[in-house]
């Protein structure tokens, strides 16, 4: 499958990820010069989180292969797709009980924050085409794709 | 090779896939009492009218003809015989296995309360029989009268106020959730539910309620001799494992069916997973147990070893709770607490460990808690609030991108 | 879940302010710190340029350098100076409407309290008239001329208030400064896309503009508002949020222009106009003070006692000044106004009124100073906010702090009047360096920022270092505003110095903190370092004394800080300016300034490594001077 990879050490904390991520996912039309970045609505899939030392840890879902999030969802939205490998979220199916939420070992997950209601979760930009959005704004090249 | 798996909850599905995935020629029989794959968490759902049946499976699309799994539905074991390999069917019918697995859950339980037990509207909320009869009885019923305010008496409720019932709850000690929440955390959901209509008496217990001609109990009195007019009773005081099939059968049983880190009974070739093993009554650990079932019965050899199961999420009127851990204080805690008026948070920490975390309001990124605690992790090291300690101060990336805990 | 907006509030060196706004219900800048702690690694090296359509462009290791080919020293040097040109051209504003208030009141022949700065200032400038108005008009004269100069016209005040050996350094490294205003412009073309892109001449740019901040915008701000307010004179007064009198009207200021408030708070207590307080229920009007007009209203206090009862905080200090409920209005001419104080207005009905444009708030009334029609705008204002007070009291809660800060706070130290106490003379403090029972003098001045430690964090635990180490602390600024409420500033805050220090304080019976008030008054401690360099006959790189910038927020602080560089002074901020994504630019700052002006950059965000540092360059002057 592919996956998200992350050189840690390179990020600049300028979540540049962040942007192109709430972007990808937004329910508008538009460019990232009319994105409303204080609409929550629009809120971003990944997150740059800071240890004790101020060091930056982009905080991205990895598609794990054992994927707790999906052994903990009760309604069957979460599920590892066999040909990609990636976990979708199909929100219809949702019973809002972010066990999920409760079940990720790095804290990826979290439920939206308008309606509390759906998931926030990395979709790999499958419906945008090329790839996953983060990884083509991050100036640094701090996030790439890798098949592994 | 025939695999046999008695229930088609979490576990006995989440076994079936994980043995077809082993084994592609194996015979796979589910049978079950349920005629549909149903998540017991989403039953409030249908009680709502939110959802119809369809609607709460959570099993993959066509997953029977998918896998190729047999399914026996709307039948009940009786027996169950480890010496001839069979078990039989309250229709008559023997059935034999060469590996067989138990996952049949767990019976709601009615407390012997005056005649709880014989009347014919007091129901429990475990399967979607229940919440079906639940459905009918409502139509005609007015006052609900909802025993225990647990997460399985408040989901009833949630459900029927979406009927405009008018809702009671009593509960024995002074507080609602107790086993999930603290008195404050507690009053937010209260608080909630009484504005949407729901009466509670909490404190309080039920010490008598008698059948009337029709057959059906109208009043309960409690302990304080007040009554409680009511049409329709749900019954939330907890459940007890399915092990009625058992007697006699030479599995050993304690709460529930023994069973080793292989999800193996004391039996050969019987295994056993989910509510039945009274290990946990949580959804992701019943799916671990089915899938190391699963792979055990096709000869692998794997353990079930996350075994931390003292978590739960809640989510009424879009109030979202985790709690995770020890609930309750005792000496020598250090509590640390954060309150505004989106969240409260509160953490019990002991020598530099998490113990027991409640978050309110807002859980977000909130996963990283139960590793903490689970794997008593020291944090005493980390110079931040406790509340903004996060996965990057555990941070480690795998050769293959994977996260890894440092 | 309670009522609090949000538990996430940062630290502040003040334990009760940080309890008080913890629990608010409304959200301040302090609830913010925690949701904007992830900081673009780009914007805080300075590497990022917006300048031309091409942009934004950043340095990495892949691309370093922009589209248009500028490196990270061009990008990093040229957003220093955008902000330092910025910086100063706030100082020049405050001090050009200064100086045009002191020319009309001196025209309307109004009242001129302070005769003896008047007359101070006619001498250095080679003014002779006897008429006191005639020569305040000539004074202000002389310095809106010098302002207006065009930039290629050096302008005549800098050597007459600058000390000799400086001005000649300065010529040297040609860095005499044309006109204010023009200084400005230039450094505003000069960083503009596709001109300069040689770091090094425009980091001499950033010293010129700090030597027309430090001489016209802070030194000269001062003393022509001691010519119409009166000077500062010793005495102690109450501080913090227990000013806050709810039986009054009361009206917060905020701003950095003084002389803006001379007819309101004159007529604020005119029998008339208490009447009209007394009609609406109020005993009279109080104006709480804010921010640097505050601390500059605080200075001058001894001569408005009725008016203003205290100080009651700094720039971060004024969202929990209104959220007591018993502020009635805010009347604004600068900053640091912060926007964050909007919403706060809106949910407690407070009046806002700005009266400078350049500083107008959004949902603020605009109403300009206009001297001509001084009375009747200053009428309309207080009928205003007699208004707002009749429409909010009673429908407003209120939630004082009666017990925070303290009573005892030593102000009014100018260079004039800290002087007169010692006698008349700098002797007795010369002496007492020299002797080694003050160690040093460190200015700690500049503002709060909520991200070196959180509010008032560094400034605080920087001061308890250095006087714990017998190093007598002067301050100006919203560092003042800080140092006071947490209480060190009283006379009995002695104790936290060291045995030398605390012995002089406790005779003198003086704090070992002292606050010469606004931030203008970095002026005032230039004036006074000149000072003892001319009694000791050495050049100010010679003495004993650092300065700290600890918590520098904003541009002018920027300005400031190339003032002290062009000093020749050892300069210490707690966070970077920006600028540590261009290797020029750190070495000229922090080694290379050292050969050009003597002084230089530290850049430390530990309270107790930077009181080391500081400690060290102060001995090592001591040595230079063999004392």
């Amino acid at each position: 499958m592919k996956r998200i990879m992350i050189d840690h050490e390179k990020c600049d904390g300028c979540k540049n990820c962040s942007i192109a991520c709430m972007q990808a996912h937004r329910e508008t039309e538009g460019t990232v010069y009319d994105l409303d970045l204080t609409d929550p609505r629009n809120e971003s899939r990944n997150y740059i989180l800071k240890d004790a030392d101020g060091h930056y840890r982009p905080l991205f879902c990895r598609h794990c292969d054992e994927p707790k999030c999906v052994e903990a969802c009760m309604s069957g939205a979460l599920s590892k797709d066999p040909k990609s490998g990636h976990v979708f979220y199909d929100e219809t199916r949702c019973g809002s009980c972010f066990m999920c939420v409760m079940n990720c070992p790095y804290g990826v997950l979290k439920p939206d924050t308008v309606s509390k209601t759906k998931v926030i979760k990395c979709d790999f930009c499958v419906n945008a085409g090329e790839g996953p959005s983060c990884v083509a704004s991050c100036p640094k090249q701090a996030i790439y794709v890798e098949e592994v | 090779m025939k695999y046999v798996i008695i229930g088609a909850g979490v576990a006995g599905i989440e076994a079936a896939k994980t043995i077809r995935k082993r084994d592609g020629a194996g015979e796979i029989l589910i049978v079950s009492a349920d005629t549909h794959v149903h998540s017991r968490c989403m039953l409030h759902k249908f009680i709502a009218g939110e959802r119809d049946e369809q609607g709460l499976d959570f099993s993959e699309k066509d997953f029977f003809s998918k896998y190729n799994v047999e399914w026996k539905k709307g039948v009940r074991v009786e027996k169950v015989c480890p010496h001839t390999k069979e078990i039989q069917l309250d229709n008559g019918e023997e059935i034999s296995y060469d590996k067989l697995l138990l996952a049949q859950g767990a019976d709601s339980f009615i407390p012997p309360v005056g005649e709880l037990r014989k009347a014919s509207n007091v129901y429990g909320l475990r399967n979607l029989s229940d919440a079906q009869a639940i459905v009918k009885e409502a139509e005609t019923a007015e006052n609900v009268l909802v025993i225990g305010s647990g997460l399985v008496g408040l989901d009833a409720a949630y459900g029927l106020l979406e009927r405009g019932k008018k809702i009671t709850i009593v509960e024995m000690v002074d507080q609602i959730l107790p086993v999930q929440l603290d008195a404050h955390g507690a009053e937010a959901y209260q608080k909630l539910f009484e504005n949407a209509g729901v009466r509670f008496v909490l404190g309080r217990k039920a010490s008598e309620a008698v059948c009337e001609p029709d057959g059906k109990i109208h009043k309960v009195t409690l302990d304080n001799g007040e009554e409680l007019a009511c049409d329709l009773l749900i019954v939330a005081a907890g459940v007890r494992p399915a092990l009625a099939c058992l007697e006699g059968s030479g599995i050993d049983c304690d709460r529930g069916v023994t069973v080793d880190a292989s999800m193996k009974t004391s039996q050969e070739d019987v295994y056993a997973a989910g509510d039945i093993t009274g290990l946990s009554g949580i959804w992701p650990n019943a799916t671990d147990q089915g899938h190391v079932a699963g792979e055990n019965m096709c000869g692998a050899a794997e353990s079930y070893t996350d075994t931390y199961a003292i978590k739960n999420t809640i989510n009424f009127f879009g109030l979202v709770t985790l709690c995770v851990g020890r609930i309750k204080t005792e000496e020598g805690d250090q509590i640390q607490i954060k309150e505004d008026k989106t969240q409260y948070k509160r953490v019990i920490l002991k020598d530099g460990k998490v113990e027991g975390i409640l978050l309110q309001g807002d859980i977000s990124n909130s996963g990283t808690w139960q590793y903490l605690i689970k794997n008593k992790i020291d944090i005493s090291g980390i110079n931040k609030d406790i509340f903004d300690i996060n996965f990057a101060d555990f941070y480690q990336v795998k050769e293959d991108g994977g996260y890894q805990w440092r | 879940m309670n009522e609090c907006y949000g538990c996430n509030t940062c630290k502040s060196a003040d334990k009760p302010l940080e309890g008080f706004i913890a629990g608010l219900p409304m959200e301040t800048s302090h609830h913010r710190v925690d949701s904007q702690s992830t900081k673009c690694g780009f914007g805080l090296q300075g590497v990022c340029c917006r300048l031309c359509a091409n942009g934004p462009c950043r340095i990495t290791p892949k691309s370093p350098r922009g589209i248009c080919g500028a490196n990270a020293d061009t990008i990093v040097v040229r957003n220093l100076l955008r902000a330092v040109a910025s910086g100063s051209g706030c100082y020049i504003h405050v001090v050009e409407n200064t100086a045009l208030n002191v020319k009309n009141i001196a025209k309307t022949k109004g009242e001129i309290k302070g005769v003896e700065t008047l007359k101070r200032l006619a001498d250095i400038f080679g003014i002779e008239e006897s008429d006191v108005h005639k020569c305040a008009e000539a004074v202000a004269d002389a310095v809106l001329r010098d302002l207006y100069l065009p930039e290629y016209e050096k302008m005549q005040l800098t050597e007459k208030l600058s000390y000799g050996p400086r001005y000649e350094k300065w010529k040297e490294l040609g860095i005499l400064p044309g006109g204010a205003k023009s200084e400005v412009f230039h450094g505003v073309v000069k960083c503009s896309t596709n001109l300069n892109s040689d770091p090094v001449n425009m980091l001499l740019d950033c010293l010129k503009l700090g030597i027309s901040t430090g001489i016209h915008g802070l030194v000269l701000t001062n003393l022509l508002n001691d010519v119409v307010l009166g000077e500062p004179e010793i005495r102690t007064a109450p501080v913090g949020l227990r000013v806050i009198d709810p039986d009054y009207i009361n009206i917060m200021i905020t701003g950095h222009q003084h002389s803006m408030f001379t007819f309101l708070q004159t007529r604020l207590i005119d029998d008339d106009v208490k009447e009209k307080a007394k009609k609406a229920g109020a005993k009279g009007f109080k104006l709480v003070g804010c921010t640097c007009v505050g601390q500059d209203l605080q200075l001058r206090g001894a001569h408005y006692t009725e008016i203003f009862d205290g100080h009651a905080g700094n720039n971060y200090t004024s969202e929990a000044i209104l959220a007591t409920g018993g502020i009635d209005a805010v009347i604004s001419e600068f900053n640091c106004t912060l926007p964050g104080i909007e919403p706060i207005c809106d949910e407690l009905k407070i009046k806002q009124i700005c009266i400078d444009n350049v500083a107008k708030k959004a949902n603020a009334e605009l109403k300009e100073f206009d001297f001509e029609n001084r009375a009747a705008v200053t009428e309309e204002i207080i009928d205003e906010i007699v208004e707002a007070y009749k429409a909010r009291r009673g429908s407003v809660t209120m939630n004082l702090m009666k017990d925070h800060g303290n009573d005892n706070t030593l102000t009014g130290v100018s260079e004039v009047s800290l002087k007169k106490f010692l006698g008349g003379s700098w002797q007795p403090l010369i002496d007492l360096i020299v002797s080694g029972d003050i160690k040093g003098v460190a200015g700690v001045v500049g503002c709060s920022n909520l991200t070196a430690g959180g509010h008032d964090v560094l400034s605080v635990d920087l001061v308890k270092e250095l006087i714990a180490r017998d190093i007598i602390v002067l301050t100006a600024g919203c560092s003042s505003g800080g140092i006071e409420n947490c209480g060190l500033m009283v006379p009995e805050a002695a104790r936290y110095a060291g045995p030398k220090l605390r012995a002089v304080c406790e005779k003198l019976g003086i704090p070992p903190v002292l606050n010469f008030g606004p931030c203008l008054a970095i002026g005032r401690l230039e004036i006074v370092a000149t000072e003892l360099a001319e009694a000791l006959k050495v050049d100010l790189p010679q003495l004993p004394l650092v300065l700290s910038a600890a918590q520098w927020l904003e541009e002018q602080a920027l300005a400031d800080g190339c003032y002290g560089l062009a000093l020749g002074l050892p300069l210490h901020l707690g966070l970077p300016p920006f600028v540590t994504g261009s290797p020029v630019a750190v070495q000229v700052l922090t080694e290379d300034m050292k050969k050009l002006t003597g002084g230089h950059v530290i850049i430390n965000s530990d309270a107790k490594a930077s009181a080391d540092i500081l400690e060290k360059i102060i001995e090592e002057k001591r040595q230079g001077l063999n004392i």
